[in-house]
C-alpha cells in the first residue's frame, strides 16, 4: 500500500505538520524524508511537529521523532513538539522513552513562541 | 463476555490494526484513557518483534476476569526464530540491531501481567494482562 503522506505547511521561516493519522511504520519514515527535503528546499529556520491528535506513540513513532529532531538540527533548524497528550507522554515515560533531547511545548501556540525565540538565540531569526 | 479477537501480522500496517483491536476492546471494557494508552503501545510494541523478527504471527485480544475483577489479555504467538535468552531480551537497553532495546521491557512496564515463553526453532508466546482499578 502506498503511504499516507502528511501535509507540511509553511508560514514564513517555519513549517508546520500536524500528525493526525494512526501512523503505520512506513508513513512515519516517509514522513521523516518529506519533512528533511522540505527544510532543506524551503530553508525553514524551524518545525513545529504537533501530536495532538495522536493517541498513542510507540518506541518506534518515538523514536522517529528524536531523529527528526536530531538531522533537522543538524541541517540547522529547530524542531518544536507539541501537544502531546497526558496518556501519550505517561506511556512514553513508562515505556522508558524520555525524548531528553526533544523540544516540547504545550500547544502549537506555545510551540511558536518557543520556536522563535530558539531562531532569534542563534542569531538569524530576526525578521 | 465477548468474543475473542484476533489480528494476523504480516505487515506494518497489521501493527496498526492490532493495536487499534486492543485498544477498542480496552475502551469497550471500561479501561481510562491513560490504561487504553498503554495497552496499545505494548501491543504495538509486541506487534512489530512479531513483524521484524519472526515475519508473522498473531495477536489475539479477549476479555478476562479473575475474583470478581474485569481485565484484558493480549496473546502474541509468532513460530519465529525464538528468544535465545529471554532474560538477557528483558534487560532495560539490551538491543539488536533492528530493534531499540525497549520493547519487551516497556511493554512490561506498561501492563499488570507479562509471561514469556520461548523456545529457539520453535517461536515465541507472549501473555499480556491488564486489569481494570
Amino acid at each position: 500500500m502506498e503511504s499516507l503522506r502528511i501535509p507540511i505547511l509553511k508560514i514564513g521561516d517555519i513549517l508546520i505538520a500536524s500528525i493526525q493519522v494512526n501512523l503505520h511504520d512506513a508513513s512515519a519514515v516517509q514522513f521523516k524524508d518529506d519533512l528533511l527535503e522540505k527544510i532543506h528546499a524551503t530553508r525553514a529556520k524551524g518545525v513545529i511537529i504537533d501530536l495532538t491528535a495522536l493517541d498513542l506513540v510507540d518506541s518506534f513513532i518515538g523514536r522517529l521523532i528524536a531523529d527528526i529532531a536530531a538531522m533537522a538540527g543538524l541541517m540547522g533548524s529547530r524542531v518544536v513538539i507539541t501537544g502531546l497528550q497526558p496518556a501519550v507522554a505517561i506511556t512514553l515515560v513508562e515505556l522508558g522513552l524520555e525524548l531528553p533531547r526533544v523540544i516540547t511545548a504545550l500547544n502549537l501556540e506555545k510551540g511558536l513562541s518557543v520556536l522563535q525565540r530558539l531562531t532569534a538565540e542563534s542569531g538569524d531569526g530576526a525578521a | 463476555m465477548g468474543q475473542p479477537k484476533s489480528a494476523v501480522i504480516r505487515s506494518d500496517l497489521d501493527i496498526v490494526i492490532a493495536r487499534t483491536m486492543a485498544r477498542d476492546m480496552a475502551r469497550a471494557l471500561g479501561f481510562s484513557a491513560v490504561d487504553q494508552a498503554r495497552i496499545a503501545t505494548a501491543v504495538s510494541e509486541l506487534a512489530r518483534n512479531i513483524y521484524l523478527y519472526a515475519g508473522t504471527g498473531t495477536v489475539t485480544v479477549r476479555e478476562v476476569e479473575k475474583l470478581g475483577r474485569k481485565g484484558i489479555e493480549i496473546v502474541c504467538e509468532d513460530q519465529g526464530p525464538g528468544i535465545p535468552d529471554v532474560d538477557l531480551v528483558m534487560q532495560d537497553g539490551y538491543t539488536t540491531s533492528r530493534g531499540m532495546g525497549m520493547g519487551l521491557p516497556g511493554a512490561k512496564r506498561l501492563m499488570d501481567d507479562f509471561v514469556i515463553q520461548s523456545q529457539v526453532g520453535v517461536g515465541t508466546k507472549i501473555v499480556l494482562r491488564k486489569w481494570r482499578n
